[in-house]
């Protein structure tokens, strides 16, 4: 049952993902601000952090795929960056003590990194044409306002599953 | 310098880092159809998420029917004026479209570019990165579904063209989609008709269509319209309404700036619509080009 734990969570971070840009007001933290949700890379964060590195590079690599494949279309982009964020995620906490905090820090700079990389690459392939400037204020700052609402909620629960997901690791 | 090829890590970096470019290189191809695999992965998750998608439009629903009950009473007093204009509108609708029907007989000519048949669909998903703005709906290629139809919202005006279309979902490409290769031709509606390109979505959610001639006249509050010209699009699909007009760069065309009427979030429910009239190929261009010479 155990087994299957990991794979539904993250399949469920997933969905809820699409489903909350389907479903909240366009205005949520005033006109014109967009805001993405990046409750899997978080999730993946902690994963490496609490659970093991292994384990953090695998899902990010599947769950990137999926994403690429579902829904932007574009593959390669979220497929390379999940995996490598959560590689630099677990390497980092080899120099920090991980606690709730710290690994908070990480996931939410893990979440400014992803979705600024993923803003140069866009610009390179011409999705988009907006301004450093104007992007800072348009999307990232949402952006992150709304991961760290997340992450404050979802840390406990990630880590108390993550901490037991790693301890039946270690039994097996 | 062995000691730097030696990092095994390095080495996985960069070919990742290749093998990045590649794949990105690879799908911003123009694809008329996805590979085996991508389509597998999509109907696949296609399946779960209209699973979960159909308890989450309900209780979506259900907030949604609180909030009307609450602008109720405010809404009635306001639709109750309309409706005697209604009654008018309807009338003089009636008669036209009687008139043209006679007329249509008369020449002989029964199908338009403005005939569809509407076909529903329910949103299962939608892309939670937000550059590509884009939507999963929960009908593909066994509805009878192709690249490129339009997509109609619940409130008749135009939404977005489908980009993909797999066996059991498809997605659908929202005119709020920065794509250089979204051009859709629209006419202006006015005493005399421009066309014009729909091409962009501004900061300030207005579409821009573009390459209006410099000469044609176009006022605030003139209605846009697809053409139906050049593909499978249906005629007459509303666009928006010109909330501003600017000459171009070099002078040469028009800018207008549409105000959407469909709404580009909280969309549950779609139409696409599939024109009843052949749809030329590029083999019917090559055909006519053999008869001139």
């Amino acid at each position: 049952m155990s087994r299957l734990l990991l794979p539904i969570l993250f399949g469920a971070l997933f969905i809820v993902e699409s489903l909350f840009v389907q479903y909240t007001p366009a205005d949520l933290f005033g006109d014109g601000k967009i805001f993405a949700p990046h409750f899997l890379l978080a999730g993946i964060i902690f994963l490496s952090v609490f659970g093991s590195k292994k384990h953090g590079i695998i899902y990010g690599f599947v769950f990137g795929a999926l994403f690429d494949i579902v829904y932007t279309e574009i593959l390669g982009v979220y497929l390379f960056l999940f995996p490598l964020t959560a590689y630099f995620a677990s390497k980092a906490m080899r120099v920090i003590h991980a606690n709730l905090f710290t690994a908070s820090g990480v996931s939410l700079i893990a979440i400014a990194l992803v979705e600024i990389a993923v803003y140069w690459i866009n610009l390179l392939i011409n999705v988009t044409d907006l301004s450093f400037v104007n992007y800072l204020e348009i999307r990232f700052y949402p952006t992150i306002l709304l991961n760290l609402a997340f992450v404050v909620l979802a840390a406990f629960p990630f880590k108390w599953q993550f901490e037991k997901f790693a301890e039946e690791l270690g039994n097996d | 310098m062995p000691q730097f090829f030696l990092n095994k890590r390095l080495i996985v970096l960069l070919v990742s880092i290749i093998i990045l470019v590649a794949l990105i290189g690879f799908s911003l191809r123009e694809r008329s159809e996805l590979t085996w695999p991508e389509k597998f992965v999509k109907d696949t998750t296609g399946w779960v998420e209209s699973l979960v998608s159909k308890p989450a439009h309900f209780f979506a629903g259900f907030f949604q029917n609180l909030e009307d009950l609450q602008n109720t009473y405010h809404e009635n007093k306001e639709l109750k004026t309309r409706v005697e204009k209604i009654a008018e509108l309807e009338k003089q609708v009636q008669i036209l479209e009687k008139d043209n029907k006679e007329l249509r007989v008369i020449l002989d000519k029964k199908k338009t570019l403005r005939d569809f048949k509407p076909l529903q669909a329910t949103v299962i998903g939608r892309n939670p990165d937000r550059w590509q703005e884009m939507i999963i709906i929960d009908k593909g290629k066994t509805s009878g579904l192709k690249q490129n139809m339009a997509v109609i919202g619940s409130n008749g005006s135009l939404l977005g063209k489908i980009k993909h279309v797999n066996q059991f979902s498809s997605t659908v490409q929202l005119l709020s989609a920065a794509d250089p290769k979204n051009q859709i031709s629209t006419i202006i509606l006015g005493d005399t008709s421009s066309y014009g390109l729909v091409d962009g979505y501004d900061k300030e959610k207005r579409l821009m269509v573009k390459r209006i001639p410099a000469d044609a006249k176009i006022k605030k509050g003139q209605l846009v319209v697809t053409s139906g010209l050049g593909g499978v699009f249906p005629k007459g699909l509303l666009i928006g309404k010109v909330v501003e007009v600017k000459p171009d760069q070099y002078g040469l065309n028009q800018t207008a700036y549409v105000k959407p009427g469909a709404n580009f979030y909280d969309i549950e429910n779609v139409m696409v619509a599939k024109k009843t009239m052949r749809v030329p190929e590029a083999t019917d261009y090559l055909e006519s080009k053999g008869e001139g010479q």
